[in-house]
């Protein structure tokens, strides 16, 4: 009918859509993309053309002369810069193996639902929203070797405390501030795992018990499974966390003794924030930016290679 | 299985959530003690728990005005700057992703993703030499602009999963009386995600006030937060354990109580949404 035409112009397909109305969705989307590329893109681009000069702020305030690749070269090079990466790796990789371990134990024995475990649970979070930089200030007040409450506690137990302190020999620095890691983030892994635990169905537990599979079998086989995709974000999640480290570590030890508790984000910290060596830093950053995107890209790969989104 | 049993795994399982408190809570109490016990008893071994307690580093951090800046409230303005300038970014664009189909969905939320993976350090002296350029050192605004690299990304995860919980029908029904979609997001679905919003913001909050690194570079002895006054306390004297411990716990107790009060929310606060908690 003629009438109906008039009445409803906009049924007529997308053709007769307003620019606005067809891209609507990337509309909303644009402001924070445009945002956060005006707000990473200057340093990534920044970094990128200092990395090929000579640039020291304590020498002078602009770029002193093109030097190609040398400054990769000497980052690669640097026996500090190596170091550093092997404890970054080191710190990452233990850090969430045994914050995920820890977590999942802590996880289910709070899943034995008693009375009062409620309070232990909600309690067991607040390491997790403390400030990086407070945890370092805690803990280097524990570890005092003049009166700590750690070094007390372990001296009482009659275990070794090295007498330079726990966190200025270079044999337990790095254990130390990866203890600290520890203790902020298992409860974060316990909530987070214990939360993702109490949606498994109890119809598929109480089969797998009808069927005699033992805790163990019904961890490995049913819950794990059930709780991949929480366990693989947070996962990479702490990894880059980890990875990206400085506050802690500032706090805890300036990267010492030696280089014993060096790690990536210090060492950013030190060359650029204390040395101003702008194009040595420059040329650390996108080492650094291409490792971790390695990693993740890989890590992403792998893991949502099945999800839906 | 025999009760007595039980009733010993009962038992264990209170020791653990015992030993679970004095592992993981026991130290944040410690460290509190030392902000309002005596000097002096700071580091008497073994410990002291029976003490005077006193307010003065408190007062010396709060009101001193010779030599603090207001650092709390630095804090709360940059955090508070960081929320309202985040939401009229990471609202829309979570409401998109929820709503429509998009092609390459999944590719933008990995980029958002990816984004939070970024090492913040390594950006801070390209930060700087710009934001000196451009004439804001030292501002407010300077750190709640930089912070929009994290909270953006993170909030537009948590936000599109709570719009995700907003049944479409109800959008639909408005659709089909003739509401426009603006009218229909601003009417119909961000009234009911408000909680969502809340939470969302109150997480941004807690990562802009525990955020460290940007004002270390970014701000100026009279825009200084908290964690920069402890930073402070810390380079001029290594004794001055009660102001640094004051300052700590001052930064400490808001996202506290923030974890504490939604409690039902930490786990998706926590994992951004991608863990229905």
């Amino acid at each position: 009918m003629h009438t109906t035409t008039v009445r409803f112009p906009r049924a007529f397909g997308p053709a007769r859509k307003s620019f606005i109305r067809r891209n609507l969705p990337y509309l909303l989307i644009a402001p924070s993309v445009v945002m956060l590329l005006a707000l990473i893109a200057y340093p990534l681009l920044f970094a990128l053309r200092s990395s090929f000069y000579f640039w020291n702020l304590q020498i002078g305030p602009e770029p002193l002369q093109f030097v190609g690749f040398e400054n990769y070269v000497q980052a690669l090079n640097a026996f500090d810069f190596r170091a550093a990466l092997t404890n970054t790796l080191i710190l990452s990789i233990l850090g969430t193996t045994l914050e995920f371990t820890f977590g999942l134990a802590i996880a289910l024995i709070l899943l034995k639902a008693l009375p009062g475990m409620n309070i232990v649970r909600a309690l067991l979070i607040l390491p997790t929203t403390i400030a990086p930089i407070v945890v370092g200030f805690l803990f280097r007040y524990l570890y005092d070797p003049g009166g700590g409450l750690l070094s007390w506690l372990l001296q009482s137990l009659w275990l070794p405390v090295p007498a330079e302190g726990i966190l200025g020999s270079p044999s337990t620095a790095l254990a130390a501030i990866l203890f600290v890691d520890i203790w902020q983030w298992t409860p974060f892994f316990a909530i987070v795992l214990y939360a993702s635990l109490l949606a498994v169905p109890d119809e598929i537990l109480e089969a797998a018990r009808l069927d005699r599979a033992s805790a163990w079998t019904i961890l490995m086989r049913i819950k794990l499974p059930l709780i991949k995709r929480t366990a693989i974000i947070i996962v990479m999640l702490r990894f880059m966390q980890i990875f990206n480290t400085f506050d802690t570590v500032l706090v805890l030890t300036r990267g010492g003794p030696g280089t014993s508790t060096r790690t990536l984000g210090y060492s950013l910290y030190e060359q650029g924030l204390v040395n101003f060596n702008i194009g040595l830093v420059s040329a650390m950053t996108w080492i650094t930016v291409l490792i971790v995107n390695v990693i993740v890209a890989l890590y992403v790969f792998f893991a949502f290679r099945n999800e839906e989104w | 299985m025999s009760r007595r049993h039980t009733s010993f795994n009962t038992a264990l399982t209170y020791a653990a959530g015992l030993l679970f408190l004095a592992i993981f809570v026991g130290p944040i109490l410690w460290f509190i003690a030392l902000a309002i016990r005596p000097a002096e008893t700071a580091f008497t071994m073994p410990p002291q728990l029976a003490f005077e307690p006193n307010l003065d580093a408190f007062r010396h951090i709060l009101v001193d005005p010779g030599t603090n800046a207001p650092q709390l409230v630095n804090s709360l303005i940059v955090a508070i700057g960081a929320v309202l300038l985040n939401l009229p970014f990471s609202v829309p664009a979570a409401y998109a992703l929820s709503r429509f189909k998009l092609r390459g969905k999944k590719n933008i939320m990995l980029w958002y993703l990816g984004l939070l993976m970024a090492p913040p350090v390594a950006f801070l002296i390209p930060y700087f030499i710009l934001i000196t350029r451009i004439g804001l050192q030292g501002s407010y605004f300077s750190m709640i602009l930089v912070l929009q690299t994290l909270t953006i990304p993170f909030s537009v995860w948590l936000m599109k999963s709570f719009i995700d919980e907003v049944p479409v029908e109800l959008e639909e029904a408005a659709r089909v009386d003739g509401a426009r979609w603006y009218t229909i997001m601003l009417r119909i679905t961000l009234p009911i995600v408000r909680p969502g919003i809340i939470v969302t913001s109150m997480f941004a909050f807690v990562f802009a006030w525990n955020n460290a690194a940007f004002p270390l570079v970014l701000s100026s002895r009279s825009t200084a937060t908290l964690p920069i006054g402890t930073l402070g306390y810390f380079a001029t004297s290594g004794v001055t354990w009660n102001y640094i411990a004051a300052a700590a716990v001052l930064a400490m107790i808001p996202p506290m109580i923030i974890f504490l009060v939604f409690d039902r929310y930490v786990v998706r606060g926590l994992t951004f949404g991608s863990v229905k908690g």
